[in-house]
């Protein structure tokens, strides 16, 4: 697991869509099949993470270049945050065993 | 694009091969080169290599140009064989023809769904899609970030070290790269190279480089995080009596004392003395006692350790 060590910088959908260059139709759209992950606050406005841009441009490299859609997103999404996290504990744990 | 390069090459296929053989090489190679999945600094060139072999193999128009003027197929007009013929194969593809063909995703993908049932998100991205020259909705999106790996010494991850280190650049070119590796990084750590990963679409800023550190195994230091464990051979009288030995540490010799009645296994601490921490603490550097003897003693030191071991009352293995 990984724990953010600054205080996350939100944006609102529309600037979240703005700075993703999609339209806002579209990340409510990813919002909904929980591809992104927004906050919701006390009024229920969703506040979208800007470290999220980064998973926006994930899920459209693999929307166009693969092409998968937006459910298998998901799983790939997953599995790839999975590899991720397994490679890193991996590479913590390689020079446990070299010696 | 595809300097010199063949697309059947590219594929894996025979000249001769079918639609479906093109088309499941394409679908295998997208799937292990996509560089979302495979993080090798290369594998986004090669990405776009196979996209753009597939864009030309799989449209039998632009196959059969392909195959007759090979490399120069781009320069023949459309209307070669017969004018006219270019108005159906373009219908769909939401102005992403050849010319503006751009890194991510074939145009084919785009016409061969729209023929199937009607997908909804291809509905709301065209509805809503703005400039042409983009198949979809998307604006411009920044690129994946790459990973690579590099083995530096100890020493170099105590003191810090600058190295050069040749990778493949987002368009397959081999590119130096001038690496500033900080003191103190530890196993696995990750540097970033800013902007040196895969290019990104549409305008998008590129992504980033990762290099993953990772430290060579060293024949006498031993690293935890960024605690340096090393042993310190003693003579047994040494052990016994106390000592201060003289120790190579990565930051340079260190006299060590050794408290009286020290064991094997007995581990010391340097305080501070291990790899060090640009945002904290340094680690520290354990040393641990080692008792070595003589494999042949000489006569008088012999006859000196026969004397201990009778005058001794010391019980090793405890009162059992």
């Amino acid at each position: 697991m990984t724990y953010a060590l600054v205080r996350p910088r939100y944006l609102s959908l529309d600037a979240f869509a703005a700075a993703a260059g999609l339209h806002p139709e579209l990340v409510a759209r990813l919002a909904a099949l929980g591809l992104l992950e927004p906050s919701v606050d006390a009024r229920g406005i969703r506040w979208f993470r800007a470290a999220d841009l980064a998973v926006a441009a994930r899920i459209h490299r693999l929307h166009t270049g693969l092409p998968l859609n937006y459910a298998a997103i998901g799983v790939v999404l997953d599995l790839l945050d999975r590899i991720d996290e397994l490679e890193a504990t991996l590479r913590r744990r390689s020079w446990i065993s070299t010696d | 694009m595809a300097d010199g390069t063949d697309f059947y090459e590219v594929l894996g296929v025979p000249r001769d091969a079918d639609a479906e053989q093109i088309q499941r090489a394409y679908r295998t190679l997208a799937r292990r080169h996509h560089p979302d999945v495979n993080k090798s600094p290369g594998a986004e060139d090669r990405f776009k290599k196979i996209n753009e072999a597939y864009a030309v193999l799989s449209d039998p128009k632009s196959r059969r140009k392909y195959d007759r003027f090979g490399e120069a197929w781009r320069q023949v007009p459309d209307d070669y064989e017969q004018a006219g013929a270019r108005a159906g194969a373009r219908a769909g593809g939401g102005g992403a023809g050849f010319g503006s063909f751009g890194g991510f995703g074939g145009p084919r993908e785009y016409s061969s769904r729209a023929g199937g049932g009607i997908d909804v998100e291809d509905l709301l991205e065209s509805l809503y899609g703005r400039r042409s020259g983009r198949a979809r909705g998307y604006g411009p999106s920044p690129g994946a970030d790459t990973e690579a790996e590099i083995t530096i010494s100890v020493e170099d991850a105590y003191h810090g070290v600058r190295r050069r280190i040749t990778l493949p650049d987002p368009n397959g070119q081999p590119r130096q790269y001038d690496v500033n590796i900080p003191a103190g990084v530890t196993e696995g750590q990750r540097i970033r190279l800013a902007g040196q990963g895969s290019s990104g679409a549409g305008g998008g800023p590129p992504g980033d480089l990762y290099l993953v550190v990772h430290l060579a195994p060293h024949p006498r230091y031993h690293v935890e995080g960024r605690d340096i464990i090393v042993d310190l051979p003693v003579a047994p009288w040494e052990a016994a009596l106390g000592a201060t030995a003289p120790l190579e540490t990565p930051g340079g010799a260190v006299q060590v004392r050794v408290p009286t009645g020290s064991s094997c296994g007995r581990r010391l601490r340097l305080r501070g003395r291990g790899l060090p921490n640009p945002r904290g603490n340094p680690g520290d550097l354990f040393v641990t006692v080692k008792i070595v003897v003589p494999t042949r003693l000489p006569e008088e030191e012999r006859r000196l350790f026969e004397q201990l071991a009778k005058v001794s009352s010391f019980e090793p293995r405890g009162a059992s």
